[in-house]
């Protein structure tokens, strides 16, 4: 009889532990479109921190800009937005007034001095450069000192009087300079239009093209058509030798002739408020050079071909990505690169790698490594560092750069690190004290062609260390803050507003908004919600010492979102400054954070010992001597007794 | 009626049962699972040959552990704890912990009479369950300690956890020895191919689960079909 309830009983429990391993825990595969990790690496759907504003084509610029094919490269500085039409061979400046993008112009070509020219061993004088695949551009506010410098030292050229520069006053000024100019080149332009084709070996790259044929960014045909290697040297004058070389920029020359300004201004453009004190750098991929002109597009230096003992002769300079920082020296992620950022110094000469990985074996593969023969080592998996693919500055002049060559596992392992902040020594500072490293999605499914783990291909730094990191996998742009805690997520892969299928590159207009740019040409404008308001808020008056404040702001932030995990440690941070440790401990608990848990815990047990510690002892003193003092009560009891 | 009386006598046992001899003997029983775990060698062959540990006590020491598994999931400090209670089935946790205990009693009684062990069925359940007194005893003042030491001090729990924990594989691996006779060389290697004789039986359990859950599915499927087509 009890056996056979024993069997049954074991029978039972059995069958319930295979059916409830076998029900398992079906994750839930939620898809909101904002969300946020919780502790144990869930997703936990969030309110909107930033919303999608606009949508824009490159025909809402105006019927001169048409669509943009496979924009690569978005930078923003100020209000103006430098979108890289690499497919056009163009850059695409628009301005932001009064809520509206306005077109400024259309940069395809920049004028070479015939100072400049010299030096560069251009014969001929002075030319155009066109672009050809441009993939990013970098512009900066250029300094007083920074201008003389440059001018004064960049390439050792001298193209232009510093001093007359600064004294232009924009627009007006700039064309009819620049137009100057171009009439006096015109002539050697002639020139060595037929004959220097060859002869320019040594500057292959920067091809010749008569500088005014080019011109203007309101005769579309010349932005279009330009731009290949071969189609060049037309020339306003010599029209018939255009004509012979059968390139399709014939009209352009014309038109060149009658506007010969190499800028031409879009109506639209608010003149006063322009800063013609921009420094630009634009990475000239497919002609491997980074161009460095100043905001009339007159090229101060170029920088190709760099020449150093650790770079191979047929190194082929494919500059991707590029950064200058405050002491004039240019970062390039350049294609195929794996040593990390090629760092120029401000004469444009080739300095060294900068912030390289380093590729470590682990055990196994070092043994492994050890017993394999060379035709095997040469056919395995080659261990090589990984490759950044994008690169931005802070506003502290430090690097972010992000890489999505790693591997799955070691994201989802949650030891990998995608996005980097590298100081001057090219080592990574940026900080992880989050649950989980900042590397995107946590976990992952495959749906269709959508599948593995996030690959981060652009990153921009806020002014208070928040950062934002954009997913090409699954079209989403992750928000970390100075800390490395995750703030918000959001995107998705998809055809309609605020998700992407292919994003390429993004960047900040002020503080509040983002732009990404996909590949398919749209544009997408992001404003900061007012959640996400209240959250950048908190964290800045945490980032200054307010800690009160920061708390009030995270209670407001807990009622649109209980979920938040920051909220709950941000006010657990003001409690236990003000000595609530028994309530910091409860907010701390929620978010599990046991770090600032423990230093509450520990005032707490303080505070708990100290008050109690009088009747502990007391407690203790009567347990020891009340029962000696009975013992000697019933001896003096005895002795009385026996007395 | 004669429930009812049944049910009454039962209450009225109780506390005689408390008084009763065999009531003493359990307890006897249990206080010496504290001798065994500071002299396992001695303790343990006094366990099995002298009939100095019973069946009760086992089962208790067994549950104890139970609990202190349990315990430790729900009120450890969540420090040291990372228990996802919307994810935990408390069934899948018992069968976690009395499934391979029964596993392996099953596969060391398999191996150790092919190897001339001495011992029963009986008597490695109950040498093996003795054996988790340092988990209990130690485990449960963890579960209290944890809650007062901060993240720093864990180091602290980690460690005794963890000794607790070996403490148990010594005391198996020595109860195993005495139970059996066996020499220490011949007590590890017995131990250790009865771990191998656990794989195989889960194997084989699983394949036998998987190949009724397949004989299920396809009547479930034939039924359907069937209604499918009658309807």
């Amino acid at each position: 009889m009890r056996n056979i309830l024993f069997r049954r009983v074991l029978v039972l429990v059995l069958l319930v532990s295979m059916v409830a391993a076998t029900l398992g825990t079906a994750a839930a595969d939620e898809d909101w479109y904002s969300y946020t990790y919780n502790f144990w690496k869930d997703e936990v759907e969030s309110p909107d921190t930033y919303a999608v504003t606009n949508t824009l084509f490159g025909t809402d610029f105006g019927e001169e800009v048409g669509h943009l094919n496979n924009p690569a490269g978005l930078f923003i500085i100020e209000n103006h937005i430098f979108i890289v039409d690499t497919g056009n061979n163009r850059i695409v400046e628009v301005q932001k007034v009064d809520g509206e993008y306005q077109l400024v112009r259309v940069i395809n070509h920049l004028q070479v001095s015939e100072e400049l020219a010299e030096i560069m061993k251009i014969q001929g004088g002075a030319i155009t450069l066109t672009l050809n695949g441009p993939e990013d551009v970098f512009v900066r506010v250029k300094t007083q000192e920074s201008l003389v410098e440059d001018y004064g030292e960049y390439l050792g050229t001298l193209y232009d009087d510093p001093a007359s520069h600064q004294e232009e006053t924009p627009a007006t000024d700039a064309t009819t300079e620049t137009g100057e100019a171009s009439t006096e080149d015109a002539a050697t332009a002639t020139e060595d239009a037929a004959t220097e084709d060859a002869s320019t070996e040594d500057t292959a790259s920067t091809e010749d093209t008569a500088e005014d044929s080019s011109s203007s960014g309101e005769d579309g045909e010349a932005v279009d058509e330009n731009g290949s290697d071969e189609s060049a040297s037309t020339e306003e004058g010599g029209s018939a030798d255009g004509s012979e070389d059968g390139s399709e920029d014939g009209a352009a020359s014309d038109n060149g002739a009658s506007a010969p300004a190499p800028v031409a201004w879009h109506e639209n453009v608010v003149k006063q408020e322009l800063n013609l004190e921009y420094d630009i750098f634009i990475a000239d991929t497919q002609n491997h050079r980074v161009i460095h002109c100043d905001y009339n597009l007159n090229v101060i230096g170029v920088i190709d071909d760099p020449k150093d003992d650790t770079i191979d002769d047929n190194f082929v300079f494919l500059p991707s990505k590029i950064v200058a920082d405050t002491a004039n020296r240019l970062y390039v992620q350049a294609t195929n690169v794996n040593s990390g950022l090629m760092e120029f110094d401000k004469v444009g000469a080739f300095i060294s790698y900068c912030g390289a990985n380093k590729v470590e074996l682990t055990v196994s593969e070092k043994i492994w490594r050890r017993i394999q023969t060379k035709e095997q080592k040469d056919r395995s998996v080659q261990y090589v560092p990984t490759e950044y693919n994008n690169l931005s500055l802070d506003s502290k002049g430090f690097l972010y750069v992000t890489t999505s060559t790693l591997e799955d596992d070691d994201i989802w392992g949650g030891t990998a690190t995608p996005v980097r902040k590298l100081n001057s020594m090219g080592s990574d500072i940026l900080i992880r004290n989050g649950n989980f490293y900042p590397s995107g999605d946590l976990n992952w499914g495959t749906a269709g062609l959508v599948k593995g783990a996030s690959a981060f291909v652009d990153v921009i730094a806020f002014n208070n260390d928040t950062y934002a990191c954009l997913d090409r996998t699954r079209g989403r742009i992750f928000l970390y803050d100075f800390q490395g805690n995750m703030l918000c997520a959001f995107g998705n892969y998809g055809q309609y507003a605020g998700c992407f299928t292919y994003p390429n590159a993004m960047d900040n207009l002020g503080e509040e908004c983002i732009l990404v740019v996909d590949k398919y040409g749209s544009i997408t404008e992001f404003t900061m919600t007012d959640y996400g308001r209240l959250i950048n808020n908190a964290l800045a008056e945490y980032k200054v010492g307010h800690y009160d404040a920061s708390a009030e702001i995270w209670k407001q932030v807990l009622k649109y979102n209980g979920n938040y995990e920051l909220a709950y440690v941000g006010i657990g941070r003001a409690l236990l400054r003000q000595g609530e440790y028994k309530e910091a401990m409860k907010y701390f608990k929620s978010a599990r954070d046991d770090v600032n848990y423990s230093k509450a815990f520990k005032h707490y047990r303080e505070e708990v010992v100290e008050k109690y510690i009088g009747w502990f002892l007391g407690g203790l003193a009567i347990l020891i001597i009340l029962p000696k003092l009975v013992r000697k009560t019933k001896k003096l009891r005895k002795e009385i007794n026996e007395a | 009626m004669k429930a009812i009386s049944g049910i009454g006598r039962f209450f009225v046992g109780i506390p005689a049962y408390f008084k009763g001899e065999s009531f003493k003997h359990y307890l006897k029983t249990l206080r010496y699972a504290f001798y065994v775990i500071l002299h396992p060698f001695d303790g343990f062959w006094d366990l099995s040959h002298e009939k100095r540990g019973s069946l009760a006590a086992a089962n208790t020491i067994v549950i104890l552990a139970l609990l202190t598994n349990l315990w430790d999931m729900r009120f450890t400090s969540f420090m040291f704890n990372n228990t996802r209670w919307n994810r935990v089935n408390i069934f899948e946790v018992i069968a976690s912990i009395l499934l391979p205990l029964a596993i392996w009693v099953a596969a060391n009684w398999s191996l150790t009479t092919l190897m001339d062990g001495k011992g029963k069925l009986k008597d490695i359940y109950i040498a093996t369950a003795y054996a988790f007194t340092p988990y209990v005893i130690i485990g449960m003042p963890m579960i209290v300690i944890s809650n007062l030491i901060t993240s720093e001090e864990g180091a602290f729990y980690t460690y005794f956890n963890t000794f607790a924990l070996i403490w148990s594989v010594m005391l198996i691996l020595a109860g195993m020895m005495m139970t059996h006779d066996y020499g220490l060389a011949k007590g590890l290697v017995s131990s250790l191919l009865s771990v191998v004789g656990m794989a195989i039986i889960i194997f084989i359990l699983l394949l036998f689960f998987s190949l009724i859950s397949d004989a299920i599915g396809y009547v479930v499927s034939l039924v359907k079909e069937i209604t499918f087509r009658v309807s």
